[in-house]
């Protein structure tokens, strides 16, 4: 099966999830909450649409450290829409400080599971 | 479709050997009711404990609040499609436990979410300070993974408050109420001269912690559709969403849904109030897009001239909320949005995550980003040990002497979007 979208992620256990899928690439960079939505947003630019909502769940920027959004696989011109989007998205993070530091990985792991399981309800 | 609400005032409950109702007083009858609970092989153990409004009591973390009803007349049961059959509900009668809730806790994931207290500051921030409420603390098997354990715990809120609704059956009650819808043609010839007014409900549906049920349906694989809305009073539509607990709808305030009632209040008057959609808020944005256009459409072919929209939720939700409303608005209809704000702590920054001109109507529910100083309680109901997690909390916010800094987004239904509470700028 040909990949119909990208999911960028830094959340393993969505990347473990999303590995198996035929339908999706995955692009998996272990960085910053925030740093996920600028690759979303370089992509953008690069003329790929935003598939989901980069500020998906109630768990607020800041609160949990993972984020995993999906972009289109194809590219064209430059979707402005998908740019007003990230870029909203993005001034929206900055209003939230960072709470997710020292965070004991029980935790960890239960903020991975709410957002791999948002991603996956794409499917 | 015509329902009558027939009101038994609760106004404390006790624990005893038989359930009953008596003077006013719930009696509760605990071996029964953990005996429900634990029918359930995914429950390990329940403790039950009573938290009444004024006492020295924090309930944490709060999953849901369910408030005791019995249909007693009419086709279905409460919660129609989850512990019901899937009959269409909202017509002959119902009689409900007012002043009565069952409200579950149990840690699902360590960020945990809501905050009832029944006394001191934070009290008036949530509705449930005001209820008897029956707190189930329920401790899952061991290794149950945390979809399981969400789904255990709200079944086993769901249950118990359909067992304590049972006992309202053969009571006379207090106080009735009737609602009524008519069919659009009957609607249109009785009331020629008034406003065809529309609610328009959106529904937290984005997966784990976020979702909705609507007659057992997960909402996030439904179009947008139209429900009566007295079929909401008989528990159509249950809670599956619970993170930042301020904004999202326990299944208790789907059953009371104030916009309903208030809009019940004037049907006739200087309104009709003609019908009621229900439309979700997916994370994919091509739901969104369909979504939105359904609820635009529907609007259009109910004939509406004004719709209140209300959103739960904050982010993505507001793309949601402005699609919503600048879709209906583009039909030629009149709306009014209901929200509450990320404003942050001194309330200076942009409320919303999105935003369009035809938004020119909007009642919010208050700046989530509050601060407030949650006391020392006597007793705390569940565990505080997850509150510097919560959305809301931060790290090292409970002092020495006990006090907990916290934004009001901890305080289930601070800023409830529908407004069910009792805070006001008025």
């Amino acid at each position: 099966m040909r990949a119909r979208m990208i999911i960028i992620t830094n959340n393993p256990m969505a990347r473990d999830a999303i590995s198996i899928r035929e339908d999706c690439e995955l692009r998996y960079t272990p960085v910053s909450y925030r740093e996920v939505l600028l690759l979303a947003r370089n992509a953008v630019h690069g003329g790929h649409k935003l598939l989901t909502h980069p500020l998906s769940g109630s768990v607020k920027p800041g609160e949990t450290p993972y984020k995993s959004l999906a972009i289109s696989k194809e590219t064209g011109s430059l979707d402005f829409h998908s740019l007003s989007l990230i870029e909203n998205c993005i001034q929206t993070c900055d209003k939230f400080p960072i709470r997710y530091e020292n965070l004991p990985e029980s935790i960890l792991q239960d903020f991975q599971v709410v957002d791999s399981a948002l991603i996956q309800s794409i499917f | 479709m015509k329902l009558e609400l027939g009101y038994i005032n609760i106004h404390d409950i006790q624990f005893g050997k038989v359930s009953k109702v008596e003077k006013g007083v719930l009696y509760v009858d605990a071996e029964a009711v953990k005996k429900i609970v634990l029918e359930d092989e995914q429950i390990a153990s329940v403790e039950l404990d009573i938290a009444r409004p004024g006492e020295s009591v924090r309930i944490t973390p709060v999953k849901d609040v369910i408030e005791p009803r019995v249909k007693v007349e009419g086709p279905g049961g409460m919660f129609p499609g989850v512990i019901s059959k899937v009959d269409t509900v909202g017509s002959g009668k119902t009689h409900v436990l007012r002043g009565a809730a069952v409200v579950t806790t149990g840690k699902i994931v360590g960020f945990q979410e809501g905050v009832i207290d029944m006394s001191g500051p934070a009290a008036p921030y949530t509705p449930f300070s005001k209820t008897n409420n029956l707190v189930l603390v329920m401790q899952p098997v061991e290794g149950l993974k945390q979809h399981d354990h969400e789904h255990a715990v709200r079944m086993a809120g769901l249950k118990v408050a359909v067992y304590l609704g049972e006992l309202a059956r053969s009571l006379t009650p207090d106080e009735t109420a009737c609602f009524e819808t008519l069919s659009m043609k009957e609607g249109m010839e009785k009331y020629p001269n008034l406003p065809r007014v529309g609610y328009v409900q959106m529904l937290q549906s984005q997966g784990l912690l976020h979702d909705t049920y609507v007659y057992g349906v997960d909402a996030k694989k439904t179009l947008s559709t139209v429900i009566y809305p007295t079929e909401v009073f008989d528990g159509a539509i249950i809670s599956g969403n619970c993170v930042s607990a301020c904004d999202k709808n326990p299944t208790y305030v789907h059953q009371n849904n104030p916009i309903v009632h208030d809009l019940f209040a004037r049907h006739g008057k200087d309104i009709n109030f003609a019908a009621m959609v229900i439309t979700n808020e997916n994370v994919y944005l091509a739901d969104k897009e369909r979504s939105s256009n359904w609820a635009a459409k529907l609007c259009e072919f109910l004939s509406l001239d004004a719709v209140i929209i209300t959103e739960e939720g904050f982010g993505n939700p507001d793309t949601d909320l402005i699609m919503n409303c600048r879709k209906i608005s583009e039909k030629g209809i009149k709306t009014v949005i209901v929200t509450d704000e990320y404003a942050g702590r001194d309330g200076s920054s942009q409320s919303l995550a999105d935003a369009h001109a035809s938004a020119d109507a909007l009642v919010t529910a208050g700046n989530a980003n509050q601060v407030i100083t949650l006391p020392k309680m006597d007793k705390v109901i569940g565990t505080e040990d997850y509150v510097g997690i919560i959305a809301g909390g931060w790290d090292k916010n409970k002092h020495a002497d006990g006090t907990i800094d916290a934004e009001i987004q901890v305080i289930t239904g601070a800023t409830s979007e529908v407004g069910f509470g009792y805070l006001s700028a008025r």
